[in-house]
């Protein structure tokens, strides 16, 4: 009969095999890169908790036809130790004809010792199947920004997610762009001029692990709810992100005040003329704006098309004077048998997406050749 | 088994996958995967609704379709959940 298991060793190409099917549709034999990193991610992730594991479902026949993957993260509410898990990698072989599969995973994962239950990348399919369980879908968690700051290069990058030859036409970009951004509107959403950032940014710095590592504890102990890394989690956590070829060359620094205190941090990725993918932002409290106009001005300085991200609740006002777009692409849930610890999320007080999610896994971005 | 726990099922399924109609009601032998009424959300509702309806624990290896794909097997499986549980009140 077929059943639902912890994770061993052994499943791992299994599962290798499945994520490059059912996740990047690139059928063959998986690298050994991709599986030597899905082993270390779920068997011995940052924060390993031996009772919060991923789990597999297995056919009748000892195939592996199912996976969640699941990263333990300790958090804290005012000083409430607690215990969350956050659904990374779920996906089901066949999933048509066996809806059993899908079903059994997600129910068991919610039923797991955790007090809260997280995911930041459910589809469509999965955001309904964790609704149906009681999850709350967090609108301002859940949202995909977009700045555009060349808009020429953008509708080519645009067009190349259909046909990398579109990136053929990207001289004739240049121009356009150049002539365009001339115009100084600050009000535009179309583009970002140069001039509109003057001298009113406030100096940055690219940091190294260390200083990413303690600016991101120090800014996320703003929220009510927060991360309750361990000093080597973290710092693990740090070193995984720092790859993500699939969207481009890191970019990770830090924003201060003019008397040089840190008001803030950014880490996005990206290539010049493409559409560059942040996936963390933090500032202290009052200078959210001053942090993403200088993010921005780092990427129109660095040659993006674009930059892209997910929304945090905190950063949501400074951005809707700022031209941004918004989109909704994948959800982030939470769900807690105490319904009282959903309430955090809800009202925004919580640290969540980014370094408290799975994106600074390379699993988002990450290559494995 | 009960018939009016197959008609309680019937009810649910044509109220919750088949928006109401009741043209499109299945046999009971008839695999309500394989004709695609219910899907991976189906299953959970399915489960949520036994659980809460019928007021039975389900346990996450009864969730196959041995006990789900029809709604003979779904009655069949409830009744027997029911009377487990008079036994055990019994004893």
């Amino acid at each position: 009969m077929s059943e639902i298991r912890p994770l061993d060793l052994q499943d791992v190409p299994q599962v290798a095999s499945m994520f490059m099917r059912v996740l990047r549709k690139e059928p063959g034999t998986p690298s050994s890169g991709l599986v030597d990193y899905l082993s270390r991610i779920f068997l011995e992730p940052p924060g390993h908790d031996p009772e919060i594991v991923s789990q597999v479902h297995v056919r009748d026949d000892g195939s592996v036809s199912g996976f969640i993957g699941v990263i333990p993260l300790a958090l804290t509410l005012e000083d409430r130790p607690l215990r969350a898990a956050i659904a990374s990698t779920y996906m089901v072989e066949d999933h048509e004809s066996d809806p059993f599969a899908g079903a059994r995973l997600l129910r068991g994962f919610l039923a797991g010792p955790q007090d809260i239950s997280l995911t930041e990348t459910a589809n469509d399919i999965s955001t309904t199947m964790w609704r149906k369980m009681r999850g709350t879908v967090l609108a301002d968690y859940s949202l995909e920004w977009l700045r555009v700051i060349r808009p020429a290069a953008f509708m080519i990058e645009a067009a190349a997610r259909a046909t990398r030859l579109a990136r053929l036409a990207s001289p004739l970009a240049r121009p356009f762009d150049a002539l365009i951004r001339r115009s100084p509107d600050e009000a535009a959403w179309s583009h970002l001029s140069p001039a509109v950032h003057g001298n009113r940014l406030l100096p940055g710095a690219d940091i190294d692990d260390d200083e990413a590592a303690w600016l991101l504890r120090h800014f996320s102990s703003d929220f009510p709810m927060r991360p309750a890394w361990k000093e080597e989690d973290l710092a693990a956590m740090v070193v995984h992100s720092r790859s993500k070829p699939n969207y481009g060359s890191m970019v990770r620094r830090k924003v201060s005040s003019r008397s040089g205190s840190p008001v803030g941090m950014f880490l996005y990725y990206g290539n010049k003329a493409r559409i560059g993918r942040a996936i963390q932002i933090l500032a202290a409290p009052g200078h959210e704006g001053a942090v993403i106009d200088a993010m921005l001005a780092d990427a129109d300085q660095r040659g993006l098309a674009a930059l892209r991200g997910r929304t945090q609740p905190a950063l949501l006002n400074a951005m809707l004077g700022r031209r941004f777009s918004f989109v909704h692409s994948a959800s982030s849930i939470v769900h807690a048998r105490d319904t009282s610890l959903v309430a955090p999320f809800r009202s925004g007080q919580a640290f969540f997406n980014g370094f408290a999610g799975e994106s600074w896994t390379r699993l988002i971005g990450g290559r494995f050749d | 088994m009960s018939s009016s726990t197959k008609a309680e099922i019937r009810v649910f399924i044509i109220e919750n996958f088949l928006f109401g109609d009741e043209t499109q009601a299945p046999g009971d032998e008839v695999s309500l995967i394989e004709n695609d009424i219910v899907d991976s959300t189906g299953i959970l509702e399915l489960v949520a609704y036994l659980e809460e309806h019928f007021g039975i624990a389900i346990a996450d290896p009864e969730i196959v379709p041995e006990n789900f794909d029809n709604i003979a097997r779904l009655a069949a499986f409830t009744d027997g959940k029911l009377r487990h549980g008079l036994a055990a009140k019994a004893s």
